[in-house]
């Protein structure tokens, strides 16, 4: 592969929400979690532990507090006409009525009941790493371009586990060890075979608004 | 020594420190902080506004706050406090010295943890928290979810609020709008 092609596979990565209801063959769900097995990891603590979940039961009750999480959120910012802000720029108000309602409603988080694949990443607070949640975070993207390269879509999701009273209850679920000071639960990736072809590329800022040269501010590349 | 200076100092660094490592994440973080106190008072009430009242009674008589005024909307999913003489708000005002827009209010924190152990409530989150430093109020918006399919059942909570202005003179939590629509 040349770096070129490695780049198009970053560039061509998209969040699929919509799966197919195929089952994902043990083999490429191995060389996903084998591919955050090589993340970078701080003093190489690898302090990342992931939960492979299938049985559709669990997934219900994942995708119900997922959609419980952001739906609690949006609803009260749409109350108090915020989250309508986030969506002036769809001009076709039925359009947007159905969006704003997908969201407030929480079941823009609720997919991964229908996502063969669900793994839960936790991180291992007792390992004796600094770094357990920046750790989590690369073995996370390594799962996701793993997918990705082998034609299956996948999404990161944060929802259930944001608020501290939704992650007691998310490892409720999974049998997760409570307590502050054992596990960290970071978020879950859903991953199944795409049923969504997402409009792509999504607008990206353009590199000079973003990157600094030698000191924070200065654009010139010196 | 000033006990209520130093914890406020306290609180402020962690407040800081959290926003600087969560962005706006540590928002939905703090849900129990303030609340062991009032776990250890004997809150009793059938319904949220007596709940909301005993907790309040308890924290005026501790000297937490000097008032609170509730009220409910939204179809009983919303519970809005205009919190008077904090002994937090000391801890706000440092927060924003900082750049940070203060978000842990162990004040609605208490209520709510109360609403939720009383009532069973099945999900809630402080959806506001708005501080006049010149009056040294606060005003707090919390949504309250009952049961989960109440989650969705949207109306306008500040129709005929008579602290809009207030209101609307803090930053939005939604902080990505502006930037969004500079993209497009």
């Amino acid at each position: 592969m040349t770096d070129t092609e490695f780049l198009e596979i970053l560039k061509s990565r998209k969040s699929i929400r919509r799966y197919k209801p195929d089952p994902i063959p043990e083999e490429m769900i191995d060389k996903i979690l084998e591919a955050a097995r090589w993340a970078p990891t701080g003093e190489n603590y690898q302090p990342w532990r992931f939960i492979v979940i299938r049985d559709q039961e669990t997934r219900n009750k994942i995708g119900d507090l997922s959609r419980q999480g952001s739906g609690s959120r949006m609803t009260a910012w749409y109350c108090l006409n915020e989250l309508q802000q986030r969506f002036e720029g769809i001009s076709d108000p039925v359009k947007r009525a159905e969006v704003l309602e997908f969201m407030y409603s929480g079941r823009v988080s609720e997919f991964c009941k229908q996502a063969p694949v669900v793994i839960a990443l936790i991180g291992d607070l007792r390992v004796g790493s600094v770094d357990v949640p920046y750790d989590l975070c690369a073995a996370m993207e390594n799962m996701i371009l793993q997918a990705h390269a082998m034609g299956l879509g996948s999404c990161w999701v944060y929802g259930p586990v944001a608020s501290t009273r939704d992650a007691i209850r998310f490892k409720d679920i999974l049998g997760i060890p409570q307590g502050m000071g054992y596990y960290k639960v970071l978020s879950y990736l859903a991953v199944g075979y795409p049923k969504e072809q997402r409009k792509h590329p999504r607008p990206k800022m353009p590199l000079e608004d973003m990157v600094y040269w030698e000191k924070f501010g200065n654009k010139e590349r010196i | 020594m000033d006990s209520i200076k130093y914890c406020n100092e306290v609180l402020a660094r962690v407040e800081s420190l959290m926003y600087q490592e969560l962005s706006g994440m540590a928002y939905w973080k703090c849900e129990f902080v303030g609340t062991d106190f009032i776990r250890s008072k004997n809150i009793e009430g059938k319904n949220v506004a007596e709940i909301a009242e005993s907790c309040i009674k308890e924290m005026v008589a501790a000297g937490i706050v000097k008032d609170i005024k509730c009220s409910t909307g939204g179809d009983g999913m919303m519970l809005k406090l205009k919190v008077k003489g904090c002994m937090h708000h000391a801890k706000e005002v440092l927060v924003r010295a900082e750049g940070v827009n203060p978000y842990i209010c162990p004040v609605a924190n208490m209520i709510l943890d109360q609403i939720h152990e009383k009532l069973k409530y099945e999900t809630s989150y402080l959806a506001k928290l708005a501080i006049d430093e010149k009056t040294q109020t606060c005003l707090t918006y919390l949504a309250l979810y009952e049961t989960a399919d109440k989650i969705g059942h949207v109306t306008d909570w500040l129709k005929g609020d008579e602290d809009l202005d207030f209101l609307h003179s803090q930053p939005s939590q939604i902080l990505a709008s502006e930037d969004r629509k500079a993209q497009k």
